[in-house]
């Protein structure tokens, strides 16, 4: 179909991809050596954490920024050159488009580092008893042609050196035999058909596996491995549907490619093609062809967007004189006979609009595909349909015209889904059936999928050259830009795009302005993060949802868009200041404004356009959209000064904190904690602040303000659970996770005392702290400096940090024998895995799932963490939530209260 | 269509517009008018009723019923053309006929049965310019009665077609129901029948024969249905299909059971092609579209069939019109997805299903009670009895045909 190497979305966020993880890559690979067997990993409680998690590729970009702290690499250094790219590639060819799968990754530069090796033994990782990870991290790309250019095709995986990649090169499959030549993995008829000129072109053989095969195996994947992968589609509304890994078979699955494949499916490699039809995509583009002259089958479905099949189909009001023959069932809009209009009028092809013409025969075909399937299905006694393939193309009309149909002669008892990736099945099958792909083995929890550069505009008419490098991707932005595409930030704000039709119903016209994806899925890349673990003290992961505020509610959405669109100018400054300010970094800043503003665009747009959207994943994306455009962490000297600020008058506040009793001490704590979580930078109210005094002015003056009751205060539950009552004293915990947030003010005067009475009261504490940068939120990498700093002046804290291994000298010393540091429980830093100011703990890193392990109390801290996201969140252990509330909106609508209120929110082991 | 009204006589006798009884239903759909009307006429009284009474045409007979003597003729019109309907029954004085005037029941002379949706929508029409009301029946009672009565009562109603062959079908009356009936008419409906009365829509679809003829005359200028029927029987499908073979390079696909020439997606090949519609030849495309519909009609209604257990699948209504493709790819459609468990029969008189049960409901609702179809016995004309189907132009058997008939009246 048509215009699909012109849609270049995929082939530029794919040739972007490629540049970038040249620049990331490192980091991902960590563990592949580990899975070598020395389960010597190395593990970073420092500095390096953030390298370890290898868990995002971008983690290596932050790494390369943050070492660049002390300034004395050369950041280039840190963008190795594209020999390291590891490819692998696997291809459907059908009868209409060329679907194409290829994957990559990046060797390791590991850092050996003495510190992360403490870090690990500490948390009892490094002794083989955390399962190893039997695959390789890396990138899955999706990419589509049209078969008849299939030039195109092979240019692209020619000058990618596709072909090349893997077997022969690297050592990714390394048990092929290097000997033989390149062998690629291909589905679809033309396998077969194209085999030759593969071979010629390429000098590679296709190795022809099954069609169906491969269809189950793509689809088994998807559904078990990504997490809203799978969405109903009713009137309009989409919605994401969890599948339960145990409850997945079995299903139907309805391949809509040229022709109709559908095959029931038991299990893995169990599926058998039960039925299928000859009226598919083929029959909708030759006819629509035909009939309408249109030169691509994007533009025949865009037509169909503009049509009103009334003109050309025959509905039930028509031959019942507009009244229902409601005896059986049938509505007056009911499709009573397909084109039957062309008949009884006088006209002929050229009087009816193509749009009507294309809307009757989408209509006609989506309906007739739905009710053989839904009657297979009834004949298997089959609840789950999934329909997949490359005529859906996440069209909105198609998937109402297929839901209405299943849901109509099912009478409501079967449902349709559709799949995000649908038309990677095939494609994807293939690639599993490489041998030792590790892909069978992937979890949900381990995949993450950005949504690069191009994403905004897949399916959109955007011709672009292959971008090889930033600077092409910031010239490409600039100039998409410049043709007159309408990016405006904030941006402009505009009902969900719906269709409000029932598959039967005439539709309501929508006016010229709708673009033909308006309601099309996005496919970015998958991240393969083996790394990645559930938080293991979730009292139920499968229940679990991070997100508190529901995005698909319109004005949640769009009062955060109008945030997130406010906030930018100044995140932009932020970002260019902490590059230098210098023209190239005012370049990028563009860029960046640009791609982020379109991300927005699109997704208020189409909110489920990169699947099923919560307010941590919006957040996270600006937060990747920076470090796309190589903002490595924009609050760099922000944080710096204000940790600066912070630690100097530390000292001053252990003193005072010292001179309590105890019971004083842990309310002054926790006040403490929530007064300095006022430092937000991701809070305008709290940023307007900022310019009205020194930090421990505001600092004092917020604590002062504390007045209890909080908005939320379970704080006599907690202190009882602490000091317990007159008579009886409880034991301490023995472990402590503190999910901290901002730097400053927040971790220095809030969180670190909070751990200093922790670990005075024999609980060992571990710090958790974010991978990467967002906003002014502390990282991993950033702590063991500030713990250092604090150390100086507190016996406690230092004693602690030697034993958790944070300070680099005392470690010396314990490896030299001292054994003064065992005096004390220990503080540890760990990463949480992610990059975002929310965290989703679904995700984590395996460090973080390590030391969870011993874990019995959790205290999450900010409004990102505690409340934003996780607020709803159970736990297996005790859980402390505290967060500030500084924005009136979420005030009133999470704890009915008022910007400043307090969290204090106490859950005893569920 | 209608242009062979004309020679609605031509199995009897042309002196047959004299004849003394008409009686008229009507099946109005969104594509065709069927018209079913009763004549007496004398010849037929005496060639077959040694008993009936010089009365008139009404005989009466041992069990003290009176037996009325005639033929049974059906025609068709297109909806469109509505007023040659209109005129064809003004010019018979159909609408002055029937029973009514043998029973002296005028006061009911004016109302006709008809059934289909344009006995809604033409309702007036018919008032205005014939002075009748249409008593509406309704459309799914009229298909089952008018199949039940035929499966019944008329000898060699039922027959499969397999490659190109037609085989009667004896159906044993007693082991009739239940039986899917797959009415084709602008759309498709699909109806479960056990039994007299009883039955229930189980599905249909939304592509029937008005998409074959509305696509059809899209694709091809067709100036009538007939005529794309025609040129479907010279074409040839795999210029425009996409076969299994064409994306397999010419090999089958037998692991899941598809030989090279199966279609794998109907007008697949339009796609890769550098051709527009002027270039492919409308035989052809008439051709793909039929195989298409049928295919699809077929796929379903075994899917239906399966669903409740019918291994009979009756398909009638316009679009059939004996056509051999049609039908031999509907029953090749039926054998490949039942693996040859079900079978896919015809009806002779397929399109006048609904007209016939509207007739029917003559005798239901105004004749004596203990009238029954039993009591309608119609034995079949020789003259029909010659198979046409070397020629598609004819191989309609119902198409403007009569058929000799008694009916015991009260």
């Amino acid at each position: 179909m048509a215009g699909l190497k012109d849609d270049p979305v995929l082939g530029i966020n794919d040739m972007i991809e490629t540049r970038e993880e040249t620049e990331i890559k490192d980091a991902v690979i960590d563990k592949v050596r580990e899975e070598g067997g020395q389960g010597d990993r190395e593990m970073a409680p420092m500095g390096n954490s953030i390298h370890r998690s290898g868990s995002r590729p971008q983690l290596d970009l932050s790494k390369a920024a943050i070492q660049g702290n002390s300034e004395e690499r050369d950041p280039t250094i840190l963008l190795p050159n594209q020999s390291d790219d590891i490819s692998h590639l696997a291809l459907d060819i059908g009868g209409s488009l060329i679907k194409l799968v290829y994957f990559s990754r990046h060797e390791d530069r590991t850092i050996n580092d003495k510190r992360k090796k403490t870090v690990k033994e500490r948390l009892g990782i490094s002794n083989g008893n955390r399962r190893s990870y039997p695959i390789l991290g890396g990138r899955l790309h999706f990419v589509k042609f049209e078969t008849r250019k299939i030039n195109e095709c092979l240019d692209f995986i020619s000058s990618k050196q596709l072909h090349r990649g893997g077997i022969d090169t690297h050592g990714w499959l390394s048990e092929a035999p290097a000997n033989c030549s390149a062998v690629i993995k291909a589905t679809g008829g033309g396998a077969y058909k194209f085999a030759d000129l593969f071979k010629e072109r390429l000098g590679v053989s296709l190795d022809k596996e099954d069609e169906m095969d491969c269809l189950v195996a793509g689809a088994n994947f998807l559904l078990k491995a990504i997490r809203h992968e799978a969405f109903t589609h009713m009137e309009g509304h989409k919605e994401f549907v969890q599948i339960d890994h145990n409850d997945l078979f079995p299903y139907l699955l309805v391949n809509i490619g040229s022709g109709v494949s559908m095959i029931k499916v038991d299990g893995d490699g169990k599926f058998e093609r039960v039925s299928g039809t000859n009226v598919g995509g083929g029959t909708y583009w030759g006819l629509g062809r035909l009939l309408t002259k249109c030169k691509s089958f994007d533009e025949l479905l865009e037509l169909s967007q503009r049509g009103d099949n009334r003109t050309i189909d025959m509905l039930v009001g028509d031959i019942y004189g507009g009244m229902d023959y409601s005896k059986i069932g049938l509505s007056a809009s009911t499709i009573a006979s397909s084109f039957g209009k062309a008949i009884s009028e006088k006209k002929e092809l050229e009087d009816y609009r193509p749009e009507d013409i294309s809307l009757s025969l989408l209509r006609m075909i989506s309906y007739n595909i739905g009710q053989i399937s839904y009657l297979n299905a009834l004949r298997f006694g089959l609840k789950r349909i999934f329909f997949g393939g490359f005529f859906i193309r996440g069209h909105a009309y198609t998937m109402d015209t297929i839901s209405f149909a299943v849901h109509f002669w099912s009478k409501g008892d079967a449902q349709a889904m559709f799949l995000r990736h649908e038309g990677f099945l095939g494609a994807l099958g293939a690639f599993m059936s490489y041998e030792k792909h590790g892909l069978d083995d992937l979890m949900v929890h381990q995949l993450v999928e950005r949504f690069p550069m191009g994403a905004p505009y897949t399916g959109g008419k955007i011709h672009g050259p292959p971008l090889g490098d930033l600077n092409e991707k910031i010239s490409w932005m600039e100039k998409f830009v410049l043709k007159g595409t309408e990016i405006t930030a904030p941006v402009p704000m505009a009902p969900p795009g719906t269709t409000g039709l029932g598959g039967f119903e005439v539709p309501s016209s929508k006016g010229g302005t709708l673009r033909s994806d308006a309601s099309a899925l996005n496919v970015g890349v998958l991240h393969l993060v083996p790394t990645l673990e559930v938080f293991p003290l979730l009292a139920d992961p499968k229940m679990y949802e991070p997100n508190t505020i529901d995005l698909s509610d319109h004005n949640e959405l769009e009062y955060w868009f109008t945030v997130l669109s406010e906030h930018l100018p100044d995140l932009v400054d932020k970002a260019v200041a902490s590059e230098g300010g210098t023209d190239d970094a005012k370049r990028r800043g563009d860029a960046f404004a640009r791609v982020f503003s379109a991300h927005l665009a699109r997704l208020m747009e189409e909110p489920a356009a990169y699947g099923k959207l919560g307010l941590a994943n919006l957040l996270e994306l600006r937060e990747e959209c920076l470090r796309e455009f190589h903002f490595v962490d924009a609050y760099r000297s922000i944080k710096q000064r204000e940790n600066e600020a912070s630690l100097a008058v530390l000292p001053d506040l252990l003193m005072e904190l010292d001179s309590m009793t105890e019971e004083t001490r842990l309310l002054t704590l926790i006040e403490g904690v929530l007064a300095a979580n006022i430092f937000d930078w991701g809070s305008r109210a709290c940023v307007d602040l900022y310019h009205k005094g020194t930090i421990i002015e505001i600092y004092r003056m917020s604590r002062n303000k504390m007045q209890r009751p909080w908005r939320v205060d379970d704080f006599d539950v907690f202190k009882e659970r602490m000091l317990g009552s007159a008579d009886k004293k409880p034991h301490p915990h023995k472990r402590a996770l503190l999910f901290v947030d901002n730097s400053g003010a927040d971790i220095v005067l809030g969180m670190l005392p909070l751990a200093r009475e922790l670990i005075r009261r024999g609980t060992e504490v571990v710090l958790v702290a974010n991978s990467l940068p967002a906003l002014n939120d502390a990282t991993a990498m950033e702590l063991p400096d500030i713990v250092a700093e604090a150390a100086k002046h507190c016996d406690i804290l230092r004693r602690a940090a030697e034993a958790g291994g944070l300070l680099v000298d005392a470690m010396i010393n314990t490896l030299d024998g001292s054994k003064e540091n065992t005096s004390s429980v220990p503080l540890m830093v760990v990463e949480n895995g992610c990059g975002s100011p929310c965290i989703d703990l679904r995700q984590v890193s395996s460090e973080l799932a390590a030391a969870a392990k011993d874990a019995d109390l959790i205290i999450l801290e900010g409004m990102g963490r505690a409340l934003h996201t996780n607020f709803n969140a159970r736990f297996k252990c005790d859980a402390l939530k505290l967060a500030m509330v500084k924005n009136q909106r979420l005030a009133e609508n999470l704890i009915k209260g008022n910007i400043y209120d307090c969290v204090c929110r106490y859950e005893p082991a569920s | 269509m209608d242009q062979r009204h004309d020679q609605i006589e031509g199995n009897s006798e042309p002196s047959h517009s004299f004849g003394q009884v008409s009686h008229l239903a009507l099946d109005i759909g969104g594509t065709l008018i069927k018209v079913v009307y009763f004549s007496t006429s004398r010849d037929d009284c005496i060639d077959h009723e040694g008993d009936s009474s010089a009365n008139n045409t009404l005989g009466v007979s041992k069990s003290g019923k009176h037996i009325l003597e005639g033929r049974l003729h059906f025609a068709k019109f297109e909806t469109r053309n509505i007023n040659d309907c209109l005129e064809f029954i003004s010019s018979k004085k159909l609408h002055l006929g029937g029973f009514q005037r043998c029973r002296n029941l005028a006061k009911d002379k004016n109302l006709i049965k008809a059934t289909g949706g344009g006995a809604h929508k033409f309702a007036e029409l018919f008032r205005e310019k014939l002075g009748i009301d249409l008593d509406k029946e309704d459309e799914m009672d009229c298909l089952v009665a008018g199949a039940n009565f035929l499966l019944k009562a008329v000898h060699r109603e039922a027959y499969t077609y397999v490659g190109g062959e037609k085989e009667f079908m004896q159906i044993d009356q007693n082991d009739l129901y239940p039986y899917l009936l797959v009415n084709i008419g602008s759309g498709v409906s699909m109806i479960k029948v056990d039994g007299d009365g009883k039955f229930e829509r189980v599905s249909g679809t939304n592509v029937g024969g008005g998409t074959f003829w509305g696509l059809g005359r899209l694709l091809t200028k067709c100036k009538s249905f007939d005529e794309l029927l025609e040129l479907s029987y010279r074409g040839n499908n795999r210029v425009i299909d996409m076969l299994v073979g064409d994306i397999y390079g010419g090999m089958d696909y037998s692991k899941i059971g598809l030989s090279s020439t199966t279609i794998a997606s109907s007008f697949g090949k339009a796609v890769s092609d550098y051709k527009e519609l002027e270039d492919y030849k409308p035989e052809d495309v008439a051709r793909s579209l039929l195989r298409m519909i049928s295919n699809n009609i077929g796929q379903i209604a075994y899917l239906n069939a399966l669903q409740f257990g019918l291994k009979r699948i009756f398909f009638g209504g316009f679009f059939i019109q004996g056509q051999p493709y049609t039908m031999d790819t509907i029953s090749v459609a039926v054998h490949f997805w039942s693996k040859g468990e079900a079978k896919a029969m015809f009806l002779r008189h397929e399109g006048f299903l609904g007209a016939l049960g509207a007739y029917v409901s003559y005798a239901k609702n105004r004749l004596d009670d203990l009238v029954c179809n039993e009591s309608i016995q119609i034995p079949v004309s020789a003259s029909y009895a010659a198979d046409p189907k070397y020629n598609p132009r004819n191989a309609d058997l119902n198409d403007n045909e009569s058929m000799q008939c008694s009916v015991y009246t009260a």
